[in-house]
Formats: structure tokens, C-alpha cells, sequence
């Protein structure tokens, strides 16, 4: 059109630079670059302790230490989370438990009058869960202390902290690293308790073939492992 | 409790937004709605015990086995609980009367625990009070009886099989002997009780054995149908029908259509007077001198094949107890020369526990004299079952207190000045008995969530005690009966189920008395005939509050959350009436308005007429939902109703059914064969471009047996109650969004009716996956087809290239209303999904896991895997398991030549496939 053309030769009939687009195409890379800026910090806060809250304390009704019970006094993790051989959830001791020690020692220690209390008032302690999976995920404990995944594997070093964290982040395809390749992770099922396994890597020929010799005789694998309705229900 | 769409949060108000405003929110919100995935909330707390109890562990099922009772009778159940929490029940797998399998009252009793509309607290003229209150009012009332000797006291209830209860109310009445305890019965045994007490000199039970028949012929009786006995009957039907080439045959002959009449070999269409013509005609070609009128040539036809095949021995003949005295009398006759009797026949004492009360008629009469001062309803509802013509609720007007104890605040609720909430049977001590007289101890699965006394408590609180220990109540019964073997067999009792050779031997009777008394010429009748029936989810409305029970359809017109008057397509035809036509049902005196319903099968002249609706609990689920059928009833005739006049009212309402179209239309989805010939003819060669893939261990596959499946409901209700299986109400399944994920579809046409439950084909080239673009239907190695919840976000293709509509979508938040005690109610092993997920049936996905787990986790084989369909199936109809084992029982139904594949042309490979039914042959039917 006349107009058109009059535009694109400007005022003296000379050509012009930009082009009629180059508006839009610059807000259009404006809007990208704002877009995968945006898009770098929500990835990036995801993946990080504040999305994941891998490493952050929670607050709990009592500053129980896992450095001290676990690391320090040696107690067997089943001690307390005894349904985690036969059940899907490992579950949290009864204040019942805590009081077959705590009765005898520590007895005045007001870090445990809440345990006191909810002994005497019949109410259960409130805990902050800190391994907690979405309720879509269906994930049990005992089929994977069967199989010899240690508990330091998920949890991380417990028996070091003073206040639990989250050691992973229990992200999809963390699990999902594993169950495309269970054999590095398992253990004599014995042992899943266990938290030092560095001596394990140190003989590695005997333990390489470990992995290797489990997954053969057991047939373990990864395609029914990672069928959705594993966890998926 | 029913999904209401108006109500929040599926309210969305109208918005008043202008155009550059909304494309602003839109953009914010997109550019939001990706941040919501990355919140790390971990924030959920974990409540553990404070003592743990011994062997209870969060997250492994416990099972107790106890019973819930319909009728007065016992239905033996185990109940699955997670820490104290029941979410399932499923038939007692020792018991001799439950073989493991249930029905859809006994799997819905589950809700009826948890109903958000239970009553909660006493209440005194309405308003709620302790029951410290009443313990005072009962304390100050026993003295004053103590004084009176019981005088002006009476005690109403309704047919029990409690000993406990039955002890009780005797040592009441001994301590007060100028009380008196009446019943208000069912009426369901009074038939049966009339006739062997002519026949015998005692009043009898029948128990009837199917299992041992070869031939049944069933008159006006819908032993297959809804009943405390359907288990049983269905179990032995199942059995019989197995039996390959002595299959049994089922002549049936009755004028309401029925699932008996649907899976019958013959079934004859008869007006409700023809029964008597019919039995007589049998019995006069049997040899019994009785005069008989000529039979219809069609009569005549049926009565010539039961001679035929009843010449075969092991026949059985059952007379419905809807039926007069002396017709079941008759019935009893031709069995004793069909030599039935203490072969298939047997019987045995009654099981109730209530039979020494008086009527209530004599109650109503005593009121109405102003002889009775205080009455206490104990679990029953006389102001809503009472038979019309007794006037109870006149007689009220001359009752100073009434004091009714029940599960609802229900119509005599409303009328009493004291109403006391009962404790449902699932969270009692008390004792029954099953159908064929075993005793059964019920233990509670959980403590009372509502303050409630159970009615042993109860009767121990107006007898002047606390109420408030029914175990030791129900445990001294038995002390006393057992002495010094009380412990052991008490525990074994608690474990087992039931007690141990309780079962009464059965009976021989002699017989006395063979006069009849039978009707000579039956007067012309003027008008139309009602018969009147419990409804098939219903019943007598002691289930109205139960949303499960509302929203499963009825076996045969699949309607739901109504009741309707079912006519005949001749009749109907004759009034240019269609399905939802309300129309006026009149005797002259009642009316009775409805919608309704074509049954094609029906006796003309005859209406067909349900109980349990018409119910006036305010705030009720049933509230205002269909009508009172028990208005027609009368004492001499409490099953129907004469002389009635039909008038269309020339308005429409709309029914909801979760299967509009009941014809095949000239398909082939439900197949027969003959008996000769059993094998299934198919012409479809299976094409397939792909290798075949490499079998797999386990691979799960499922046979449905359309020879066994009576369309009692049992597998729909048991799927809704383990796979938390939303109630969506009429609304919603009016425009065919019910969410029961197995349907059983009923066909009218083709060689007569058919059920055919479908559940998920798990079809091995599945069009859904195909169509989902996210991935959330996705196949398994082991042959299911998955959904996945979380991956799902809603664009319904996968159900519109499902060829079977299988799927169910949830269009609104469904779960979101619900009441604290149905949340506790769902199981916690499968997901409740929210608003916009697709959902279907998984095979029990969650069963399949457990088993898979356990059987990792103890290094053993895979065990077998029980559906909750399969589990419930009384007629065992559903088989699942591992195809690839060749030495399965679903490997051996597949191999079948009976077995077919529904929609075979659509070539999807189904997993779940059909075995056909078998018909008489052709110039037999």
C-alpha cells in the first residue's frame, strides 16, 4: 500500500534499518530471555536445599539427636523403627519406647518433659515429618531392607546429625537412578543398618562382583523396576 | 454426603471481568502455575502412639472376623482394619453359610459404620443430652417398674437372632412380668412358618441345598435376588452351575422380572393369581389329587419341561414366601413327591431369637386402649414399617412416652420423646445367627466413634445398670451355656467366626397334616395387582441413608437414587406411557405417585412396586427421594395389593440409570451356546503388525463366567468400597458420569437377559495409551493397563478412544465434601483422587503390589492375587489370575472354548475376556 511503502522509504525515500517487525522481535527476545531467566531461578530453586529442603532442620517437639542415639549410643535403627522389616512404613516410636530408656535416665531432663507429658496425658508427640514423600507415591520400606538397601543410602549419615535433615532430595529420578541400576546400592541384607560402608568400595573386586552376582541370582530387574505401578498406584 | 455440584467448592460464581483484565490474569497465572510443583512442603506431622499395642503395626492389615446382620440374621464377614480402622469387609471364607462371599449389603454395611448422618447423641425431645441424662430417666423408670411389676411397659423390636438379646429381654420380663415385648416383623419368614407348621406340626426353616439339584423350578421365587439368604443361594447356584455336564437347570416361572428369571434356562411370565393355577396344575400332573384347573398352553409348556427334566432325580422346587400359606404348603407337598425332601430340602429350627413376642398388633391395640404407657422402639421403626392398616401412628396420639433407639434420627426418632443412637454392628459385642442356624459372635472392628450404647448396653441401662460393658453381657451368655470349656471355645469362637458345630442338625419331619386350603376360583379381579418387594439396594429402607446403596443401580433396570412403578410394555402401550412418566397409583383411599419404568418380561395388569423410599428423615440423605410403596400394604395381604387404579398425570421427570439402553441391538456382546456345543464361534482373524513380545511371569488376566453371574451387585459394591470409589448422586449419573469403575450391564433382548459385568479390558494393544499425551495410561510388563493420578492432567482422550467406556473421569472434586468419618473410611493403600483425574479399574493394582512385595521381601513365589471383584462374586463368576501360569484357574477358564473377547472386531487384545452362557437348545427354550 501507499502508505506501507512510504514507510519503508521513510521521509527522504531512504531505506530504513530497522524493519516493520523488529519491534515485535525484540520484545520477543525480551520476553524470552525474561522467560528463561524466570525459568533458570524456578529450576534452580527446585533443585536447591529451599525448594527440597535437603539439609534444613525441621522443628520438633523434642531436639531428639540421631548422633546421639544412633552414632554415640550404637542404637540399631529397628529399635525404634521396628515396622520397617515387615511394613511399608517404618513409622516413628511409640513415646512408649522412648520412655524404656528415658525412664530410668534423664528422667528430669527438661529437653524430655514433652515425652513425659504425652506419656502422662495419653497424647502422642506431634513430629515434623522430615522424609516425606507427595501421596502419590506408594514407597515400602520392608521390600527394600529385604533386599539389602542400607538406610544410609536414603538417609543419609542420621547417625552424624544432631538434628535430622533430609540428606536427598526424593526427587523422581533420584529413585529412579537407582532403579535403573539397583546393583551398586544393595548390601548383604544384614547389614542395613549399617552407616560406614567406605570399607566396602576399598575391596573392590569381591564387592563389584557383589552387585553384579545380586542382580543375576535374583533377577533383579530394572525394567520391572521401573514399571509405573511400583510406586505409582 | 452424595457430590452436589452447587454447593462449595464447585461453586464457581459468574465473573464480572473485562477483557485486557482477564488476559492479564491469564498471563500471571501461567507464568504462576509452573512455580506450583516446586514447593519442597514437607511439612506433614507424624502421630505415633503412645502405647503401641501388641502386634498392631501402621501399615500391616489386621483381620477380625465378626458378622453384620440384615434381617435379624447374621451375614459372617472378616474386617480388614489398618491400626483400628476398618476399611474393608469381605465374606468369611470358614464359614459354611458365607463360603467367603457377600453381597452388596453386606460390603456396603462398611459405610453404614462410617455414615456422616448416624445419629450421635441421645436426644430428649430433639434436643441433644448425655447419657448420663437418661441413665437417671432409666434408673428412676426401673424403680417405678420395680413397684408396678411392669405394668403399661412394652418393648418393641424387630426380628433378632441375638441369644444375648433374646436373654435380656427374658430376664426383663421376668423381673417385670406385667410388661410385654412385642415385634414388628418383616414378614419374610411368616409364609414358611405358616406352612411347615401345618405341614409338620413346627414351625420350620427351609433350608434349601442348590448345590445338590439338578433341576430347580422356581415359582415366584427370587432366590438368586436380594435377601439375607442370597449369599448362601448364590454360592450353591454357583456350584451347581459349575458342574459341567450335569449342569443344572433353572425353570423359573413369575410376573415381576428378577435376576433368578434372568438367569433362568426357562423363565414363564405369569400374573401374580397364575402361580396358584400353576402349582396346582403341577401338582395334579404329579399325582397329589388335587383339582386343578386347566393351565395356558404356555403353563402347560413349562410344566411339561419340568417334568421332563424334574424325571432326572435331585429336583427342587421353592415356592416364594411372598407367597400365601398354603401355596408354600402346596410347594412342600410336590417336593415330598418329587422326593426333594432330605435330599435337596432339609430343616431346620428357626435361627430367631424373637419368636415368643406377641404382634404388633395386639401392641397397637393396647395403645389405642390407652393400656401401654411407655414403649421403647429397640432398633426398629414402626412409623415408617408398620403395616398402614395397623394405624400405629393414630395410636401414638395415645402414648405418654415413646422412647426409640436406632442408627438415624428416622421418622419414630422424630415422634419420641427419648432417642437414643445405637451402636452399629461393626463397633458392637453382641451374637446372631447365620441363615442356617451357626452361631456367630460379633466382636467389634473399632471403638464407637459416636456416643453410642449398643442394644445389649441399652437394655442394661433401663434395666437400672451402667450400659457400658456389652462384652462382659455377651460373654456371660455363653459362660453360662459353655461352663467349663467357655474359654477355649470363646477365643476359637472370636477366631474362627462362629461356633464350632452350632449348626443344628437338620430335620426330618414327619409329615402331619396334607389338607389345603386353597382358593377354588379365585374372584375376577377389578383393577390392576401391585406387587410389592424390598428394593434390590434399599431394601425395606433400612439402607435409604446409605449412599453407596443409593447410587448402585437396581440389577435389572439400573436405575438409581428412585424408586419407580414398573409396568409392562402392554400397559404401558395401553396408557401411551414411556419410561418418567409420573402417573398416580390409587386403591380408592392411597395414592401413590411415581415415575414409570417399562419391564419388558412383565405380567400385564401387574405393577411391580419397591420399599425403602417415600422417607421422611430430615436432612436425610433419603429425604424426599421416590415414594412409600408400604402405604398399599395390608396385614392379610402384605405383598400386595389389588384392585388398583393407574391414572397418567401427564408429566415427565427425569430417572437417572447408569445404562439407558439395555438392547444389544443386534451385537454380540453377550453369547450364548448351547449345552451341546459349547464352543464360541469367531470369525475374526487376530491381525497384529508387531513381534509378539516376550511372555512375561506374572502376566494377569481375568475371565468373567456370563453363565454365573446373577447381577447381584456384590462386585460393584466391594470395588466401590476398596477402591474409595467416589458417590457422585442422581445429578451426575443422569448425564452418565457414575463412577463405579465395574458397571454390570443387563441386556433385554437377544435369547433373554443377560448380565455382563465390565470392568477395565487391560486390553494388550490399548487405545487409551495411545491416546494420553502426558503418559499417564501407560502398560505394564505384567499386562495392566495403568493409570497414573499424578501424571494426568485431564484431557479425557484416552476415555473417548476407550471402546468399552470403561473409564471414569472426575469432573469435580468429588472427595472434597467429605465428611471426617468417610475420610476415615477410605482404604489407605489406593489413592483418593481429586478433581480432574481419569480413573478406572486396575486389576486391584493394589492387592497385586502387596503380593508382589511380600513375595520379594520373604524371597518366596508370587502367591495368588483376589480382586475385591473376584473375593465378593458368590456365584464365583470373576476369575483372575496369571495367565502365564498353565496350571492357574484363569488359565484354564481362558482355554475354555466357551471363551470370547468382548468387541473382538476393535482387535485390542483384551486381558479381561468372557466365558459365554449357556442356553437351552433351540426348540427346548
Amino acid at each position: 500500500m501507499a502508505a506501507g511503502r512510504r514507510m519503508r522509504e521513510g521521509k527522504r525515500g531512504m531505506a530504513q534499518i530497522f524493519t516493520a517487525s523488529a519491534d515485535t522481535r525484540l520484545r520477543a527476545m525480551l520476553l524470552m530471555a525474561a522467560a528463561a531467566l524466570v525459568l533458570a531461578i524456578v529450576a534452580g530453586y527446585a533443585s536447591q536445599g529451599y525448594g527440597t529442603v535437603v539439609g534444613w532442620v525441621r522443628d520438633q517437639p523434642v531436639p531428639f539427636s540421631h548422633r546421639h542415639h544412633a552414632g554415640d549410643l550404637g542404637i540399631d535403627c529397628r529399635y525404634c523403627h521396628g515396622a520397617v522389616e515387615t511394613s511399608s512404613r517404618a513409622g516413628f516410636p511409640a513415646t512408649h519406647v522412648c520412655m524404656t530408656c528415658h525412664s530410668q535416665i534423664w528422667t528430669n531432663a527438661g529437653m524430655l518433659a514433652p515425652v513425659r507429658l504425652s506419656l502422662a496425658q495419653d497424647k502422642p508427640l506431634i513430629w515434623q515429618r522430615v522424609s516425606k514423600l507427595p501421596d502419590y507415591v506408594y514407597f515400602n520400606h520392608s521390600a527394600h531392607v529385604a533386599k539389602g538397601v542400607p538406610c544410609v543410602t536414603c538417609h543419609g549419615r542420621i547417625d552424624r546429625m544432631p538434628l535430622t535433615a533430609a540428606a536427598h532430595s526424593f526427587h523422581m529420578n533420584w529413585c529412579l537412578d537407582c532403579h535403573r541400576n539397583p546393583g551398586p546400592a544393595l548390601r548383604p541384607p544384614g547389614e542395613v543398618t549399617r552407616m560406614d560402608w567406605s570399607g566396602w568400595d576399598d575391596s573392590v573386586e569381591s564387592h563389584r562382583q557383589y552387585a553384579a552376582l545380586r542382580v543375576r541370582v535374583e533377577h533383579i530387574d530394572p525394567v520391572k523396576l521401573t514399571q509405573c505401578n511400583v510406586c505409582h498406584r | 454426603m452424595p457430590f452436589d455440584p452447587t454447593t462449595e467448592p464447585n461453586r464457581r460464581p459468574p465473573a464480572e471481568i473485562d477483557r485486557r483484565s482477564l488476559l492479564k490474569l491469564m498471563g500471571a497465572s501461567l507464568s504462576l502455575a509452573g512455580l506450583v510443583g516446586c514447593t519442597g512442603s514437607h511439612d506433614e506431622n507424624a502421630l505415633p502412639y503412645v502405647r503401641q499395642p501388641e502386634g498392631v503395626t501402621p501399615g500391616i492389615a489386621k483381620w477380625y472376623a465378626t458378622a453384620v446382620t440384615f434381617c435379624g440374621l447374621a451375614q459372617p464377614v472378616l474386617g480388614k482394619t489398618y491400626t483400628g480402622r476398618p476399611v474393608k469387609l469381605e465374606g468369611n471364607p470358614d464359614h459354611p453359610a458365607a463360603q467367603g462371599k457377600s453381597d452388596a449389603f453386606t460390603q456396603a454395611a462398611l459405610l453404614g459404620l462410617y455414615d456422616p448422618n448416624r445419629s450421635r447423641g441421645p436426644r430428649r425431645l430433639g434436643t441433644p443430652v448425655g447419657w448420663a441424662s437418661f441413665r437417671r430417666w432409666a434408673t428412676e423408670n426401673a424403680a417405678a417398674m420395680d413397684r408396678r411389676r411392669g405394668e403399661g411397659f412394652r418393648l418393641l423390636t424387630g426380628p433378632f437372632s441375638s441369644p444375648t438379646l433374646a436373654r435380656q429381654i427374658r430376664a426383663l420380663l421376668a423381673r417385670w412380668p406385667l410388661a410385654r415385648w412385642h415385634i414388628l416383623d418383616d414378614g419374610l419368614f411368616t409364609a414358611e412358618r405358616a406352612a411347615t407348621q401345618s405341614l409338620f406340626g413346627q414351625s420350620l426353616t427351609l433350608q434349601p441345598s442348590f448345590d445338590q439339584a439338578s433341576t430347580i423350578l422356581a415359582i415366584e421365587d427370587d432366590f438368586l435376588g436380594p435377601g439375607p439368604r442370597q449369599t448362601l443361594n448364590a454360592v450353591q447356584f454357583g456350584a451347581a452351575r459349575r458342574k459341567g455336564d450335569r449342569r443344572m437347570q433353572l425353570l423359573v416361572a413369575e410376573a415381576v422380572p428378577s435376576a433368578t428369571g434372568a438367569v433362568a434356562d426357562q423363565r414363564l411370565a405369569l400374573a401374580p393369581d397364575e402361580a396358584a393355577t400353576l402349582l396346582r396344575a403341577l401338582a395334579a400332573r404329579l399325582g397329589l389329587g388335587i383339582d386343578a384347573p386347566a393351565p395356558g398352553s404356555q403353563q402347560e409348556a413349562w410344566i411339561s419341561k419340568a417334568l421332563a427334566t424334574a424325571a432326572q432325580d435331585r429336583t427342587l422346587l421353592t415356592v416364594g414366601t411372598t407367597q400365601p400359606a398354603a401355596l408354600v404348603k402346596l410347594g412342600l407337598l410336590i417336593n415330598e413327591r418329587l422326593g426333594a425332601l432330605g435330599r435337596t430340602l432339609h430343616f431346620s429350627p428357626s435361627p430367631f431369637e424373637s419368636l415368643q413376642a406377641e404382634s404388633i398388633a395386639d401392641l397397637v391395640a393396647d395403645m389405642a386402649a390407652g393400656k401401654v404407657e411407655t414403649l421403647l422402639c429397640l432398633d426398629t421403626n414402626p412409623v415408617y414399617h408398620a403395616l398402614p392398616d395397623l394405624d400405629f401412628t393414630a395410636a401414638l396420639g395415645k402414648l405418654p412416652l415413646l422412647l426409640h433407639a436406632g442408627l438415624h434420627f428416622d421418622e419414630t426418632a422424630a415422634r419420641a420423646q427419648w432417642h437414643l443412637p445405637l451402636q452399629h454392628d461393626l463397633e458392637s459385642w453382641s451374637d446372631a445367627r447365620a441363615v442356617d442356624g451357626t452361631t456367630v459372635i460379633l466382636q467389634p472392628l473399632v471403638r464407637p466413634f459416636f456416643d453410642v450404647r449398643s442394644r445389649h448396653g441399652l437394655l442394661d441401662i433401663i434395666a437400672g445398670g451402667e450400659g457400658n460393658d456389652d462384652r462382659a453381657l455377651v460373654s456371660g451368655t455363653w459362660r453360662n451355656a459353655w461352663g467349663e470349656a467357655f474359654e477355649e471355645k470363646w477365643r476359637a469362637a472370636l477366631f474362627k467366626g462362629f461356633v464350632e458345630g452350632s449348626r443344628p442338625e437338620t430335620l426330618s419331619p414327619a409329615v402331619r397334616d396334607r389338607s389345603l386350603e386353597l382358593e377354588t376360583k379365585s374372584p375376577p379381579r377389578q383393577g390392576l395387582t401391585a406387587l410389592i418387594r424390598p428394593d434390590a439396594t434399599v431394601w425395606d429402607g433400612v439402607f435409604s441413608e446409605n449412599a453407596w446403596l443409593q447410587e448402585t443401580p437396581k440389577p435389572l433396570s439400573k436405575l438409581v437414587w428412585e424408586n419407580v412403578v414398573q409396568i409392562a410394555p402392554a400397559l404401558a402401550a395401553r396408557h401411551g406411557l414411556a419410561d418418567g412418566d409420573m402417573v398416580e397409583v390409587s386403591d380408592g383411599h392411597i395414592r401413590l405417585q411415581g415415575p414409570v419404568f417399562i419391564a419388558t418380561g412383565q405380567a400385564d395388569e401387574t405393577l411391580a412396586l419397591t420399599l425403602g423410599y417415600g422417607r421422611a428423615i430430615a436432612g436425610g440423605l433419603s429425604e424426599g427421594i421416590g415414594h412409600d410403596a408400604g402405604l398399599l400394604r395390608r396385614s392379610s395381604t402384605p405383598w400386595r395389593c389389588d384392585g388398583l387404579t393407574l391414572t397418567p398425570l401427564g408429566k415427565t421427570v427425569p430417572l437417572a440409570f447408569t445404562q439407558p439402553h439395555q438392547q444389544q441391538e443386534g451385537r454380540d456382546f453377550v453369547r450364548s451356546v448351547t449345552a451341546r456345543e459349547k464352543a464360541v464361534e469367531t470369525d475374526i482373524a487376530a491381525a497384529d503388525f508387531y513381534p509378539p513380545r516376550p511372555p512375561q511371569d506374572p502376566s494377569w488376566g481375568m475371565t468373567i463366567d456370563l453363565d454365573l453371574c446373577i447381577g447381584c451387585n456384590a462386585c460393584v459394591t466391594a470395588c466401590q468400597a476398596e477402591n474409595n470409589i467416589p458417590v457422585v448422586g442422581k445429578a451426575m449419573v443422569a448425564q452418565g458420569r457414575a463412577m463405579h469403575w465395574l458397571r454390570v450391564d443387563h441386556y433385554t433382548d437377544g435369547p433373554g437377559d443377560a448380565f455382563q459385568p465390565v470392568p477395565c479390558m487391560h486390553c494388550e494393544q490399548a487405545p487409551c495409551e495411545m491416546g494420553c499425551p502426558v503418559n499417564a495410561a501407560v502398560h505394564s510388563i505384567d499386562g495392566l493397563n495403568l493409570q497414573v493420578y499424578n501424571r494426568c492432567i485431564g484431557t479425557r482422550t484416552c476415555s473417548s478412544s476407550c471402546p468399552y467406556k470403561v473409564r471414569r473421569f472426575n469432573w469435580f472434586d468429588y472427595t472434597a465434601g467429605d465428611a471426617d468419618s468417610v475420610q476415615a473410611m477410605r482404604n489407605p493403600q489406593v489413592t483418593v483422587r481429586s478433581r480432574g483425574v481419569m480413573e478406572k479399574c486396575t486389576y486391584c493394582v493394589q492387592r497385586i503390589e502387596e503380593a508382589r512385595i511380600a513375595a520379594d521381601r520373604e524371597n518366596q513365589p508370587l502367591g495368588e492375587v483376589v480382586t475385591a471383584c473376584q473375593q465378593a462374586c458368590p456365584t464365583q463368576a470373576i476369575v483372575f489370575g496369571n495367565i502365564a501360569d498353565p496350571g492357574s484357574h484363569v488359565s484354564r477358564t481362558k482355554a475354555d472354548p466357551r471363551n470370547y473377547t468382548l468387541l473382538e472386531e476393535a482387535n485390542t487384545r483384551p486381558r479381561t475376556t468372557y466365558l459365554a452362557r449357556i442356553r437351552p437348545e433351540d426348540g427346548e427354550g
